[in-house]
């Protein structure tokens, strides 16, 4: 995507501005000298091992649950979810 | 103080008191509350199993050591057919399809739940101010902050509201409100507890987390919460920690302090000199204490809230009021999803999803996020070296006494810095505890990862040593 996304787009969020407060904290990461740069992600990740992987299976929802899952639609028509108008750019 | 648990667990057997007059006191007493701790009551639910539980107690029947306990719930974890608005307007109205994996544990002990509990929105904060339902307050000062984000959780166990409360700990939202309000707040190590139905902050570092008045408390409800579940494929299986062997500290002979954390500008005066009274006693009683070098402040925060922002911009996405959520509606779904996210987050969960979308974007994301990766495995590098020369560090849990009410939203930056003593252990997925003891909000106990029990340990001998 060659197009230039600015932050309120990203977040999804009117007038969205980067705030001082946070760009503190950034600024400290951007002057922060670690003491190994090559150490990324390698030793200290809590990814799951291939053999550990639950079984690939649908798990039926139970009938209250769906009930509820309907009754927290923001908009229903006869028991289906109603979505705003769809736009392609 | 000894446990609660046991000692309500008794007069239920003994019948000094029934079940049912058990949850309608403490109803009554959340309902009169002026420290803003209720978002809402489960009365009917609870009043229903505490008449389930006086009946098996009438019939002779055994009851389990949770059976008939009430327990207050942080408003980010599902129940099953209760709202969860994680304090915020976006789900004021939302109902929870299902029950978290670490409540549905203590559901199938018999403890019963009564409050959905006050807490900074979607955990973003550390005063429980950012919330809809009005600022916690203090449980010993109305003017101070109850802490955050569990702070209704932490004030409802100070005040005796609840025998015990279930927060959520990202950054030390379970440790610092358990501080401030002088209880016992444990972060376990990460995995150990599921994450199902805790609503995601920064999934690298959310741990469910128990908050009671005692360390055999703690020790219950974490044996109870702890195991393997196929719905968190980060959770890993866990021996049960026997309360017996708590009062055996002989595996502990060295204690370890961070200087950087005490020989700081930014620390209280009291607390300092609070903490250096603790290490004496401690120091008194035969354990090695050895001080230890760490990262400034100001890099710990940095990097967890890098790392915590960019992961709640993406975990908080989904909340566009497409399939949930208070929508509303514009001319078209991009439009709609840009009015509701607008108008129904706060102002704090606001500035991390932007400060998150910043630090992943394009020219961002290498000098920000992955130097931020890089940093938090050197941090998780540093520790493991040192517990291979200490077996406790020991900490204050905050810089600072509690703010008065209004003062953290005035200064964002201020707040986030409040966090330098809690977040370094996050990042490091260690165990550690809040202990009310040794300065005016509390010290923090860690060991170890998957070392929680040498945790407890340490708390217990700290009871009867400060």
């Amino acid at each position: 995507m060659s197009k230039i996304m600015t932050v309120d787009v990203l977040s999804s969020i009117k007038g969205a501005q980067p705030s001082e407060a946070v760009n503190k904290l950034f600024e400290v990461i951007k002057n922060a000298q670690p003491t190994n740069n090559n150490s990324f992600n390698i030793n200290h990740n809590s990814s799951v091992s291939l053999n550990d992987l639950r079984d690939d299976v649908v798990i039926e929802s139970s009938s209250l649950e769906k009930q509820l899952i309907m009754e927290n639609f923001p908009k229903e028509k006869n028991g289906y979810l109603v979505v705003s108008k769809v736009i392609e750019e | 103080m000894a446990s609660q648990i046991r000692k309500i667990h008794q007069q239920l057997l003994d019948k000094e008191i029934s079940c049912t007059g058990l949850i309608q006191e403490k109803l009554s007493l959340l309902k009169t509350n002026s420290n803003n701790t209720v978002n809402s009551l489960l009365e009917h639910v609870a009043l229903e199993l505490a008449a389930k539980v006086d009946t098996k107690i009438k019939n002779g029947e055994a009851i389990g050591l949770l059976e008939g306990i009430p327990f207050g719930i942080k408003d980010v974890f599902m129940l099953q057919g209760t709202t969860a608005t994680a304090s915020s307007n976006m789900l004021k109205n939302y109902k929870s399809a299902y029950t978290a994996t670490a409540i549905q544990k203590l559901l199938d002990a018999g403890a019963i739940p009564i409050v959905k509990e006050n807490c900074d929105s979607f955990g973003h904060g550390s005063s429980s101010e950012n919330t809809i339902f009005g600022a916690v307050k203090n449980a010993i000062n109305h003017n101070l902050v109850g802490g955050g984000s569990s702070g209704g959780s932490a004030v409802n166990v100070a005040k005796d509201y609840t025998v015990f409360s279930i927060g959520g700990d990202t950054g030390g939202s379970v440790r610092q409100p358990a501080g401030y309000n002088r209880v016992y707040g444990l972060k376990p190590t990460y995995g150990r507890i599921s994450r199902y139905g805790l609503m995601a902050y920064a999934s690298s570092t959310d741990c469910v987390g128990p908050i009671a008045k005692s360390v055999e408390d703690i020790c219950i409800l974490l044996n109870v919460m702890s195991g393997k579940d196929v719905k968190d494929q980060t959770t890993y299986a866990s021996a049960e920690i026997n309360d017996a062997s708590l009062s055996n500290h002989s595996n502990i002979k060295t204690v370890g302090y961070f200087k950087n954390f005490i020989e700081n500008e930014a620390i209280d005066p009291k607390i300092k000199t609070d903490f250096l009274t603790a290490i004496e006693k401690i120091k008194a009683q035969g354990i090695a204490i050895k001080a230890l070098d760490f990262f400034n402040s100001d890099i710990l925060v940095s990097t967890y809230y890098t790392l915590a922002m960019a992961e709640t911009a993406s975990n908080l996405s989904r909340l566009d009021g497409s399939n949930y959520g208070n929508r509303i509606d514009d001319k078209n779904l991009k439009e709609s999803y840009a009015i509701t996210r607008s108008e129904n987050f706060s102002e704090e969960t606001k500035r991390r999803i932007i400060g998150g979308n910043q630090v992943l974007s394009q020219g961002f994301s290498d000098e920000i996020y992955l130097k931020s990766l890089a940093i938090r495995d050197a941090i998780s590098e540093n520790f493991e070296k040192d517990f291979k020369e200490v077996d406790i560090i020991l900490s204050p849990v905050t810089p600072i006494t509690p703010p008065n009410i209004g003062e953290s939203l005035k200064n964002p930056h201020a707040m986030y810095l409040s966090d330098a003593y809690t977040v370094g252990f996050s990042l490091g997925q260690l165990p550690t505890l809040t202990t009310p003891q040794g300065t005016e909000t509390g010290l923090q106990i860690t060991a170890a990862k998957n070392n929680d029990e040498l945790v407890l340990k340490f708390a217990n001998f700290l009871k009867n040593t400060l």
